[in-house]
């Protein structure tokens, strides 16, 4: 039997859903066009008025915002209530340029535990459950979104925050953790850690995993859900919109489900703005309608996806997502190739190597050089030399088939590849370095 | 059975990996009785006998080391002209494929000593043995 957190929101008829949306946006709109004079400004400039925006249908009138309009209104820019209204700020990890600023109301704290709690109840999440958040707690918005969920769940909540892993799988097995939350890299780390102590998945009482905040693969999924025993789902977020929670998987597995009471979702073409017909892959474009700090309308995610209104067979109406393919940032465009390292996972834990890797791309003689360094497999060595350049080869190949460019790929010794407690650092591109104006 | 334990272990080719491994060896109190290192841009692979195979085996996996283990043929032969190619012939004309051989430090100043990685050491050891080739023993190269 599925269990829901709010069975009338979750499975509310299309009709009553695409109502409500409709109210809230109008509201919503109104109330950023009276309080955050940047959109008003933008809003002035293309000529549409408040009174404009009745329904969904209307939401392509509305201009876009971008991470580049967060940075330039750092910090207080976007604030649609008084600060005096404001409990929590939270902040985007920020490795290039400024860092990104989201205020929240407690009515907007509010409102993102609900959709965590969802995510929660989802995977199958009770009060009877051990919730084990290894995300990061502090301004990153893994920790503490998942913790407000778990909390209105009633899940007793070890909030672990990420690193030391020896003690995260001590207090998993002293505490018996059931739920694990932390980035998918990380919950592959664990997992190796615990093969490495000599331990199987029998010695923890998990059972789930809800792991999020970087793109990963179904090959990292399987991968995860042997090393660990659990059924591993899917959570996606952003910190621009809230945080971990915007969209949830459900016990099929594919794809998520979007909170659309309080997220409107839309495709478009990252060319050219233009909304594109459900199916079809393009810039994942999110409107706020309830949230009242911090009101985004039509931001651009840079996550490309596609969404299906299909039928689910866990009896949820919302609408769902696809796993991003990749963030239109973390594509790396070689040799004029686009290349996510999504597609680098896939090969390697396909071919039965770690999903540690690292990416170098440089440019000598003007051509585009893919350098890319994997642990290598200890079962599979030889004391052949051209057995493990054949195994060099073979990768590069693989990747070739995957990538349409041809890589090289050097071995380098299990575990030494820096593993990452929050993101991973996949890669290094010296172009950058080269394309920067020298003073 | 006189095959004998080879140590192949991966080291990535950056300063200080070898001298970490033999570090670990001598604080073990492990005696290294033949070694060779065959490399390639991106990494080499070490590879000796030691009078300890298992010891051997344990520490440096331990310290987190690859390490595989293969039987390979130690033979001692004369050191006088024409001796290698002998052995080399008599394998090859029996369809025994060589990978690799090197040379290390034998019992005697008139005798030569080699490893050899052949595909088939059961049928090598078969050939040499017809040919009157001296094979060397774990204990025979523990005893050094
Ligand atoms: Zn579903």
């Amino acid at each position: 039997m599925e269990r829901y957190w709010n069975k009338d929101i979750e499975c509310m008829p299309r009709e009553e859903m695409k109502k409500l949306q409709d109210e809230r946006l109008a509201a919503q709109v109104k109330h950023v066009y009276e309080n955050v004079k940047y959109y008003r400004g933008k809003m002035d400039e293309m000529g549409v008025k408040p009174e404009d925006i009745r329904s969904t249908e209307d939401l392509h009138k509305l201009p876009f915002l971008s991470k580049a309009d967060l940075r330039e209104t750092y910090p207080y820019g976007m604030l649609a209530k008084p600060l005096s209204d404001c409990v929590r700020i939270h902040s985007t990890s920020g490795t290039t340029g400024k860092r990104v600023v989201a205020f929240y109301t407690q009515n907007d704290v509010d409102m993102w535990s609900e959709c965590c709690a969802r995510a929660i109840t989802a995977a199958g999440g009770t009060n009877e459950d051990v919730v084990h958040v290894a995300y990061g707690y502090g301004l990153f918005t893994g920790g503490m979104g998942l913790h407000d969920g778990s909390h209105k769940v009633g899940c007793l909540t070890l909030p672990m925050s990420s690193g030391n892993t020896d003690r995260q799988i001590q207090f998993m097995r002293d505490l018996h953790s059931t739920i694990l939350c932390c980035t998918p890299s990380y919950a592959a780390y664990i997992g190796e850690t615990i093969r490495d102590m000599g331990l199987t998945p029998d010695d923890l009482d998990l059972k789930a995993g809800i792991f999020g905040a970087e793109p990963w693969t179904e090959e990292m999924r399987r991968s995860i859900e042997q090393s660990l025993g659990i059924k591993a789902f899917d959570i996606y977020g952003l910190t621009e919109s809230s945080g971990p929670g915007v969209a949830f998987e459900c016990c099929e597995q594919n794809g998520m489900h979007i909170n659309e009471d309080n997220f409107i979702p839309e495709i478009i073409d990252p060319d050219t703005g233009e909304v594109l017909p459900e199916g079809e892959v393009g810039e994942l474009v999110f409107t706020s309608i309830t949230k009242e700090a911090f009101p985004l309308l039509r931001y651009r995610t840079r996550d490309l996806c596609v969404l299906s209104r299909k039928k689910c067979s866990c009896g949820r109406t919302l609408i769902k997502m696809a796993k991003p393919m990749g963030r239109s940032d973390d594509m790396l465009i070689i040799r004029g190739v686009n290349v996510f390292p999504s597609q680098i996972e896939t090969v390697l834990i396909e071919q039965g190597y770690s999903p540690n890797y690292l990416i170098e791309v440089d440019r000598v003689n003007n051509t585009d050089t893919l350098d890319i360094n994997v642990e290598m497999n200890p079962d599979q060595l030889s004391d052949k030399i051209k057995d493990m350049q054949d195994q060099e080869h073979k990768l590069a190949e693989a990747m070739k088939l995957m990538l349409g460019i041809n890589p090289k790929v050097h071995l380098v010794s299990p575990k030494s590849i820096t593993r990452s407690e929050g993101k991973a650092v996949r890669v290094i591109d010296k172009r950058r370095l080269i394309d920067f104006p020298k003073k | 059975m006189s095959n004998v334990k080879q140590i192949s272990v991966f080291l990535e080719n950056k300063p200080n990996q070898l001298t970490g491994v033999m570090k670990l060896i001598k604080k073990s109190g492990i005696n290294v009785r033949a070694l060779s290192i065959a490399d390639t841009k991106d990494f080499g692979i070490l590879r000796m006998i030691t009078n300890d195979t298992d010891k051997t085996c344990d520490v440096l996996r331990e310290a987190a080391y690859p390490v595989k283990v293969t039987e390979i043929i130690a033979i001692s032969i004369p050191d006088a002209p024409g001796q290698l190619s002998r052995v080399l012939d008599t394998l090859g004309e029996q369809d025994v494929n060589l990978e690799y051989l090197y040379a290390f430090t034998g019992t005697s100043d008139k005798a030569v000593s080699f490893v050899l990685r052949v595909d088939d050491a059961d049928k090598a050891s078969a050939v040499l043995t017809d040919a009157g080739i001296i094979q060397l023993t774990e204990n025979d190269i523990a005893d050094l």
